[in-house]
């Protein structure tokens, strides 16, 4: 009897303990599903599920709160969802929470967020109902990817047909940046601006000068001259200037445009890769 | 070769029918009560040291091994929840079996043998004890018990293993490593898992008792006993785990 006792206590143990371990590997698989405790069930109705799968979590502001129970097909359209959820999270919950479905990850799996409302303060009821947001789709992705792209399309054969007109064309701008004879009459406006101004500071000193020296009664004759002098030289310079001003806006346009040229063909390298 | 397979055919009948009786005989008095303690103690107890190094190891290495594959695909966090999946759906049952079926199963076969050359069991039959139900029943009724408890050890010794294997290259908290199991858990992965190791506990049992039982006489003939049994035990778990994956398989 004694050498029994000797091993029936070891075995005892034995198996108590490995008994003890598929309980609470049990146990706690079910915590994990929502199986023990008071839980509560909701309800809410989608388009489209999207892939969730019962067994799925539940979360409210992030938190594992719950389960997908069930999932039904209501009609052709409408997919019900029956979240089962933990007790002590009803009071958070009010009526007017939305449900979404989100993916947890890249590769993820599938996840039911619900969002808490802005206006309710009741709280929501056993299989109460609660709204859905259309989650967005990889389809609708790909839509606006392809819609974008396309622009990027339209938008380079506008550039390259810009960079050609820029290189064959015979348009100022083209003329400005290949012709050497529009370079050339380019400076020499400038230079006869130059010679222009300085012609015209020195009949200022040599008005001057005859007004000092000639007397009061040609003072106003010499003026008007001097005046309409001063006038032609004016509307010379103006010409010129507005000229030059021309010439400089033209070359600011053109620098713009390169740049801008050089800014799509840099979006449109970065949108390939 | 015909006479070959009509020999493991009709090895294979004289095992049913010898499975049978075993059904026959569990219910029947007497009960051999002290006799399966004993059975219990010496096929649960006396291999769980055995069974408790195989799964640490099992466990390890199945965390070093399928480490590379994860984190090429960047997914080093399901580590855990993949190897406790696949040890308690597979590597636990099966190893723990095959390591029974080694140790259980040729330790039957050659005591069973030995008695029945010594004439043992004829002496028994003589002394109106019925040898079936003492030798036999009380054997495979441990093992089939047993080997399932043996299997929860290894279970959770595989993923004790599996934890030391993670924390080689990375550090995991232990109590976010075993969220990150049960999180990966269901009781589908852990009862058809755990109901399989009932029918390896008992083949494990039945083949061994068997093979014991029917050795002709001669010494030699204990060792072959001993040898056929752990062949083809292990050849049964074999069959029954792909038949029980297949039926899993079909119905969930």
């Amino acid at each position: 009897m004694e050498k029994q006792s000797g091993y029936t206590w070891k075995l005892g143990m034995f198996v108590t303990i490995g008994l003890l371990l598929f309980i609470m590997a049990v146990y706690f698989i079910g915590k994990q599903q929502n199986l023990f405790g008071s839980t509560f069930h909701i309800t809410s109705q989608f388009k489209t599920v999207s892939g969730l799968e019962v067994g799925n979590n539940v979360r409210f502001s992030g938190i594992n709160v719950g389960t997908v129970e069930q999932i039904q097909l209501k009609n052709d359209s409408t997919v019900r969802v029956v979240l089962v959820m933990k007790e002590e999270v009803r009071k958070f919950i009010k009526t007017d929470a939305t449900a979404s479905i989100g993916s947890d990850g890249l590769m993820g799996d599938k996840v039911l967020t619900i969002s808490p409302g802005a206006k309710s303060k009741k709280e929501i009821e056993e299989n109460g109902q609660i709204a859905s947001v259309d989650g967005i789709e990889m389809y609708d992705i790909m839509k606006s990817v392809k819609k974008s792209v396309d622009n990027i399309g339209v938008i380079s054969d506008e550039i390259a047909i810009f960079s050609h007109s820029m290189n064959n064309g015979n348009g100022a701008l083209a003329r400005l940046v290949k012709d050497d004879k529009m370079a050339n009459s380019v400076s020499n406006t400038l230079s006869n601006l130059e010679t222009g101004t300085k012609g015209f500071s020195e009949n200022m000193e040599a008005a001057k000068s005859n007004f000092l020296f000639r007397g009061y009664f040609k003072k106003k004759e010499k003026e008007k001259k001097e005046k309409q002098e001063e006038r032609k030289e004016k509307q010379e310079e103006a010409k010129k200037e507005k000229q030059e001003k021309q010439e400089a806006k033209q070359q600011k346009q053109d620098e713009q445009k390169q740049e801008e040229q050089k800014q799509e063909e840099a979006k449109k390298s970065e949108t390939k890769n | 070769m015909i006479l070959d397979i009509k020999n493991t055919f009709a090895e294979i009948g004289e095992t049913t029918i010898f499975a049978k009786r075993f059904f026959k005989e569990v219910f029947i008095p007497p009960y051999e009560t002290r006799e399966f303690l004993k059975q219990c103690y010496v096929i649960g107890y006396k291999s769980l040291p055995l069974v408790a190094i195989t799964g640490f190891i099992m466990g390890l290495v199945l965390t070093l091994q399928s480490r590379p594959t994860l984190v090429k695909f960047g997914a080093e966090s399901w580590l855990p929840g993949m190897v406790a999946l696949s040890l308690i759906r597979e590597i636990a049952p099966v190893i723990t079996a095959l390591i029974c079926a080694g140790k259980i199963s040729s330790g039957i076969g050659a005591e069973l043998g030995s008695m029945k050359v010594t004439e043992q069991i004829d002496a028994m039959e003589v002394s109106a004890i019925n040898p079936y139900n003492y030798l036999v029943v009380t054997r495979v009724l441990a093992c089939t018990l047993m080997v399932p408890i043996l299997v929860f050890f290894a279970d959770a010794i595989g993923i004790i293993g599996g934890y030391v294997g993670i924390n080689i290259h990375g550090d995991v908290n232990f109590y976010r490593f075993l969220t990150q199991i049960v999180q990966s858990l269901e009781y589908l992965d852990l009862l058809p898992a755990t109901l399989k190791t009932f029918f390896f506990g008992f083949f494990i049992g039945i083949i061994g008792c068997f093979k014991g039982f029917n050795a002709s006489n001669g010494t030699e003939s204990v060792g072959r006993a001993a040898n056929s049994a752990v062949v083809t035990a292990s050849l049964s778990i074999f069959i029954i785990d792909m038949v029980a994956v297949q039926i899993t398989d079909l119905f969930f």
